[in-house]
């Protein structure tokens, strides 16, 4: 199956003309997405997440690599009739209304629709703006804007969506409804590729994680594989005596099972092989589940 | 159809564009102070006939060319702002991002621009044809005239800004076109300005910048009651094709430096 986004050896030097100044926004970043998946782009400011966004939709041209997005290149009008596009901050013709700007948005797209009015107003109502049609957008909230970008997004009825910071100036319910608007996107089949900063969302709805880190991939993959794969592991022992516990010198906590050890999966072989030496019978091991805040933290070392 | 919904709102955008509207307001006032002297000369018509007959034709000369010139600026200005204003604003990522190409975009923001100098051009007609009337002279000449070639002429202004606005600030863009305008009129035959330069310079640039003088109505616009000499198709028909020409030379210019051009929010 051809991959809905795929990078492959991309870099991106940003350099003025006539300067000395030059930033490599992206090194060498390699990843994909497939169809149908759900996937959270992820890094701390500066990590390169707008500039691998921008190359995707054929804004920016990286130095080196390839990109294909929907089998295309990008900023190919077969992929882009195909892609809803949600830019960080949207911004809009503000002296336009909701209902006008979408129309804009859905004569744009190209796709034909038999009752306009009653689609745009059905997005209207999807995204919670319903009772705003006559107001011009110059006097939308920040919510209700980034909720209007969220709609114009939808208009065309596209296959892959591409969120930068879906969930930003929304309150806590404005965020649970994009969160449930992922879902149901994905349950319909269509590929959503988003950045966030809000990491226990992106745990909750995403089936792959790409993070980036000063422009440099650093973890990819599904969800469920890089929250296991955080590097420790859970050992049980039915008993630890006081001094292999000091030689040791690891987290330990008294389970009704017996005793829990968290040990890197570097030293698990070691620890086992040290509690049966010490004559301790081992219960269970098992890899520890981190939270992708956790794992986010771990390997970015904390930059965000 | 993407094209003409683009170069709607365009149009939409520029007659809200508070600068453009600004700069109008003040260009208008000055048009209309400077009708009331012509109403002065009027007045001194019984006293000496032919020498004010002859002032207020020179006045009015001024004016249709100050109102024409505006327009130059006008065309500059807006084709610059036009898309200057879309990357500054960040407006222009949601618009690419939709099956839109960069030569499409271009082309609708361009056809934007040339329907408000329309509009502007319309507007120039009437206040020609006002303020003849008002110092109770009679415009001679094709209306058709008055309003192809200030368009043809506008369309090489805009269509120069917008290619130079594809690489550089607005500002500088308008200033480079305003500065080619004026020196192709330094240079041109007819001209005594810039006899510093050698004449193979002056030929070049003659040659290379957007002359205008071919493309001024003013060379059709006899604002006297003298018949005006007639001027035969295939002249009128080498003038525009030259300025069309050039436009088209510019604006495909535009289109290539804006097929790889970087888009951010400025």
């Amino acid at each position: 199956m051809t991959a809905a986004v795929e990078f492959a050896g991309v870099t991106k030097i940003y350099q003025r003309l006539f300067s000395e100044e030059r930033v490599e926004a992206l090194t060498d970043v390699s990843f994909t997405v497939s169809p149908g998946e759900v996937c959270g782009f992820l890094g701390p400011n500066g990590a390169g997440k707008t500039t691998s966004i921008g190359i995707l939709m054929g804004f920016l041209f990286p130095n080196a690599g390839e990109v294909r997005v929907l089998d295309c290149p990008p900023g190919d009008v077969r992929a882009k009739a195909q892609i809803g596009f949600l830019p960080e901050n949207f911004a809009f013709y503000k002296f336009l209304t909701g209902p006008k700007l979408l129309a804009l948005h859905l004569a744009l797209s190209g796709r034909r629709v038999d009752d306009p009015f009653g689609f745009i107003a059905g997005l209207l109502a999807q995204v919670k703006l319903a009772g705003y049609e006559s107001l011009r957008i110059s006097r939308y909230s920040r919510g209700m804007v980034q909720r209007l970008g969220i709609a114009q997004a939808l208009v065309g009825d596209p296959q892959l969506l591409v969120f930068d910071e879906p969930t930003s100036g929304l309150d806590p319910a404005g965020r649970k409804d994009v969160l449930e608007l992922v879902r149901s996107l994905k349950h319909a089949g269509k590929t959503v590729f988003f950045s966030s900063h809000i990491l226990p969302e992106v745990e909750q709805i995403c089936d792959r994680v790409v993070i980036l880190d000063r422009g440099r991939l650093v973890r990819a993959g599904r969800l469920e594989e890089i929250l296991v794969s955080g590097g420790r592991v859970e050992i049980v022992a039915d008993h630890l005596p006081e001094d292999l516990k000091a030689a040791l010198a690891l987290p330990v906590e008294r389970t009704p099972h017996g005793v829990r050890l968290l040990v890197e999966a570097t030293r698990k072989r070691e620890v086992i092989e040290t509690l049966w030496t010490a004559g301790c019978d081992v219960v269970s091991v098992n890899p520890v589940k981190d939270s992708l805040e956790e794992v986010f933290l771990h390997t970015v070392g904390g930059a965000a | 159809m993407r094209i003409r919904v683009l170069a709607g709102i365009t149009f939409l955008s520029l007659l809200r564009n508070k600068l453009i509207v600004l700069i109008f307001g003040v260009f208008l006032s000055i048009v209309l102070l400077m009708s009331s002297p012509l109403l002065t000369m009027k007045s001194m018509a019984g006293e000496n006939q032919a020498t004010a007959q002859g002032m207020i034709a020179n006045l009015l000369s001024v004016i249709t060319a100050m109102v024409s010139g505006f327009g130059s600026l006008l065309a500059a200005w807006s084709a610059a702002d036009a898309v200057a204003s879309e990357m500054k604003t960040g407006t222009i990522l949601a618009i690419l991002a939709r099956p839109v190409r960069r030569w499409e975009f271009l082309l609708a923001k361009y056809c934007g621009v040339l329907m408000l100098m329309a509009v502007y051009v319309i507007f120039m007609f009437a206040v020609d044809n006002v303020l003849a009337w008002i110092a109770g002279q009679r415009i001679v000449t094709g209306s058709w005239v008055l309003v192809v070639y200030p368009m043809v002429r506008y369309a090489i202004y805009a269509a120069l800004a917008m290619w130079l606005v594809t690489a550089m600030h607005p500002v500088f863009a308008f200033v480079i076109v305003m500065f080619a305008g004026l020196t192709a009129n330094l240079v041109s035959p007819e001209s005594l300005g810039a006899m510093f330069l050698p004449q193979w310079l002056r030929t070049a640039l003659f040659y290379v910048l957007p002359s205008l003088n071919l493309l001024s109505e003013d060379r059709f616009l006899a604002i006297t009651a003298a018949t005006l000499n007639k001027t035969p198709w295939h002249e009128h028909a080498i003038a525009l094709a030259h300025g069309l020409d050039y436009a088209l030379v510019a604006l495909l210019l535009a289109a290539f430096c804006f097929r790889r051009r970087a888009l951010a929010r400025d």
